[in-house]
């Protein structure tokens, strides 16, 4: 078990356009590890600050103060082309909301960070994932032809494909019923124990919790370490 | 599909277009002393071919199964059309008169494109069965 | 990273949105096309007038109203019939420093073979012409021979025919070169040839004889004056030594018409110029809209590893498909417009028009295509800078 993703006093800064106080931090010195084989679940209510966190873990996101190191690399010390390469083929990240390229099939769309890379993309896997996700029957349907939660799982199944190291999932079962809500966050779970991935999931669900080896909490733009379970 | 009936519409309103045209707006030389030239004739013919097209595009809109074969049959009727005004029907003999200057590269225009949107049409239809 | 076949199928599968821009540029594309060829073929026209009047002084009989009756000649091609006796012309002659002095009778045919439409007769002396003569040189290497005409490329009877005049057949022996000018629709023969279609014309009453006829009448004698001569000075000569005649100097015709052709090029290109201006400016809004409207799009591109170069060459790749499929669009249909149509607007604008070679054409055509791809890629640019300076995690989190 090793440390992948590491998190170093994060901070990020935004000005209000009104009001007198018009500086405040949507994340204030944040530090967090992800290691590899591990599911950490960040938890908070909505405007806590967990999808900037998230978005600055994705290198989407400069962080006003902070470092995050990507094993030996610092991420916002790269240049936009390596940057571009590392979120490619390193980083899966499933955002929120509608993420699907609307031109696209939903298999296309999976294929497509592959594609990015100026490869065929593996369409065996590639189908593999959507079968575990459960729509597998939906290879060849346009993004307008799906539901919120397929469309949820469509996300989930192209950061998958990608064969990442760290999975980034925010709120990744936010459309989904019960019974799919336990298949895509068994799928993540077992991805992080089987191939060895750094997965990490914001979530307002005290579900997801309970598979998580490690769960955060975000309050005010503060992280706190909740608690380390050993569910498994 | 639907779309197949979208090149019988353009062809439809073409040939309503060259039908009404070939007597009035596109039509032949207007003679003062009330007499015709040739090209009286050939804006008569031209008015049977625009009406004849139409009747076919109005076909191809309304008869699903037959509507690969009526696309088949405008396009020789728009080449028909084409090559009717100064082709098969001579037209008046000064290229500053008005059936040279106006009627016949009209005619050429608007039943070149009744014949690619037929073909277009043929294919469409040979697809949608 | 490279984007591969994602432009074509974000074109294709949005139909709707493709066909907004490419119509755009289309009208783009047709205003600079469609614009330039007319300006063009207008020069062209006066270019071409200016060598068929090579003459600096032309003498008229006195009755025409000289200046509108020519212009109505050269123009459209249709003259009234006046004529002056032939001794005119040696009195035109005796005048110091009239290097030469050539004459041409006109004749309108009421029906010739081709319709009922009046045919321009012109007759000249192919001796001394110096106007008409070199033209119909290109075409025939012989001088007109007795009931041999020269028509106009705009005279539909084709070479080796007959055309009845006046009950009088005549073989066309050769078929002139396009002017853009009234000269295009007339039909040319020698003097004496015109000689026995007048004294037809007479028999038929077409034509009163003259008082004390001889046989010969001229309508219009074109004069080169010599050098070294100022050709006002030898106009007023003319006007002292020659009785009942008029004199028209070229010079002042051609300005005349270059004058009008100057308004209506200016008026054509002011067109152009606005259709492009809006144009521009509404490919500019139409890109900035679509491009903020696909932010988000663009943003999930940018999470899954398409760095600012690659999503700036999708933007452009998107831009240039669209900019080229509706500059051929544009040039296409402005060809149809423009081209098939040519003596209509000829006639229409009363003005000398000819259309540029195909080369011209050509190059209008390619430069107008250029042009269209350049708008849509500055269009573009500017919207897709704008994007590329936004981190994609704050474009994600509008609206999401």
């Amino acid at each position: 078990m090793s440390m992948v993703l590491r998190a170093e006093n994060l901070s990020k800064q935004y000005f209000r356009k009104t009001g007198q106080a018009n500086c405040f931090y949507a994340v204030k010195d944040a530090s967090l590890a992800l290691n590899s084989g591990e599911v950490t679940v960040l938890m908070g209510r909505s405007g806590s600050g967990k999808t900037t966190l998230l978005h600055m873990l994705s290198g989407l996101l400069t962080p006003t103060e902070g470092k995050v190191w990507l094993g030996e690399t610092d991420v916002y010390g790269l240049n936009d082309k390596a940057l571009s390469r590392l979120r490619n083929g390193k980083l899966g990240v499933i955002p929120q909301g509608r993420s699907a390229i609307d031109t696209l099939t939903a298999l296309e769309n999976i294929l497509l960070p592959a594609q990015l890379a100026g490869k065929g993309g593996d369409i065996e896997a590639a189908k593999r994932w959507m079968a575990a996700l459960g729509i597998e029957h939906l290879s060849d349907a346009m993004p307008a032809e799906l539901s919120g939660g397929e469309l949820r799982r469509m996300a989930i199944a192209r950061a998958l494909a990608q064969a990442p190291e760290v999975i980034l999932a925010d709120e990744p079962t936010g459309d989904l019923d019960d019974e799919n809500t336990e298949r895509v966050l068994t799928v993540l779970r077992d991805t992080a124990k089987s191939d060895g991935r750094a997965v990490l999931i914001v979530s307002h669900d005290s579900e997801a919790a309970r598979y998580a080896d490690h769960v955060y909490r975000m309050d005010g733009g503060e992280l706190s370490p909740a608690r380390t379970t050993g569910m498994n | 599909m639907k779309k197949a009936i979208i090149p019988a519409i353009i062809i439809l309103v073409l040939a309503l277009v060259i039908a009404v045209g070939s007597q009035t707006f596109l039509g032949a030389c207007v003679h003062e002393d009330g007499s015709f030239g040739a090209c009286h004739w050939a804006a008569r013919a031209i008015l049977g071919e625009g009406a004849l097209l139409a009747v076919l595009a109005a076909l191809a809109m309304a008869l699903k199964k037959e509507r690969a074969g009526l696309y088949l049959a405008m396009a020789p009727a728009s080449l028909l059309g084409m090559l009717t005004p100064g082709t098969l029907i001579a037209i008046c003999g000064m290229d500053t008169m008005r059936c040279r200057m106006l009627m016949r590269p009209a005619m050429l225009i608007l039943f070149g494109i009744a014949l690619l949107a037929a073909l277009v049409g043929w294919l469409a239809a040979r697809k949608e069965k | 990273m490279g984007t591969g076949k994602l432009p074509i199928k974000n074109l294709l599968r949005k139909p709707g949105r493709t066909c907004a821009l490419v119509l755009l540029t289309a009208f783009l594309a047709l205003a600079v096309f469609g614009g330039s060829v007319v300006v063009r073929s207008l020069r062209g026209g006066l270019n071409s007038l200016e060598a068929r009047l090579g003459a600096d002084i032309i003498v008229v009989p006195g009755e025409m109203a000289s200046k509108v009756d020519l212009k109505e000649l050269f123009l459209q091609g249709t003259v009234g019939e006046y004529y002056m006796k032939a001794s005119a012309l040696d009195k035109v002659r005796e005048v110091e420093g009239v290097e030469i002095a050539a004459p041409q009778t006109y004749l309108t045919s009421l029906k010739a073979d081709c319709c009922a439409v009046k045919v321009q007769i012109i007759g000249i002396d192919p001796g001394v012409d110096f106007t008409v003569k070199p033209w119909i040189d290109r075409s025939l290497s012989r001088d007109l021979g007795d009931m041999e005409l020269a028509v106009g490329c705009k005279v539909s009877t084709g070479v080796g025919e007959n055309l009845r005049i006046y009950d009088r057949s005549c073989r066309v022996v050769a078929k002139l070169a396009e002017t853009g000018t009234g000269f295009d629709t007339a039909v040319y023969c020698n003097m004496d040839t015109m000689k026995t279609l007048l004294a037809a014309a007479e028999e038929k009453g077409i034509v009163h004889r003259l008082t004390s006829d001889n046989g010969d009448r001229i309508s219009a004698i074109y004069v080169k004056v010599a050098p070294g001569y100022d050709v006002s000075d030898i106009e007023v000569r003319l006007a002292a030594h020659v009785r009942k005649t008029k004199t028209v100097r070229t010079r002042t015709m051609i300005t005349d018409v270059s004058e009008s052709l100057a308004g209506i090029a200016r008026t054509v290109s002011l067109l152009a110029v606005a259709v492009w201006a809006l144009a521009f400016v509404v490919l500019l809004i139409a890109f900035a809209m679509m491009i903020a409207e696909r932010r988000r799009e663009f943003a999930v591109l940018r999470l899954l590893g398409t760095s600012r170069g690659g999503l700036t060459g999708l933007i452009l790749t998107e831009t240039a498909l669209c900019s080229l499929a509706g500059g051929l669009l544009g040039v296409g249909v402005a060809s149809l417009a423009v081209f098939p149509f040519t003596t209509l607007i000829e006639s229409r604008l009363g003005l000398p028009y000819l259309t540029p070679s195909t080369g011209t054409v050509l190059a209008l055509a390619g430069t107008t295509l250029l042009v269209t791809l350049l708008v849509g890629a500055i269009a573009s640019a500017f919207a897709a800078w704008r994007l590329s300076r936004v981190d994609p995690g704050t474009t994600l989190r509008e609206g999401a």
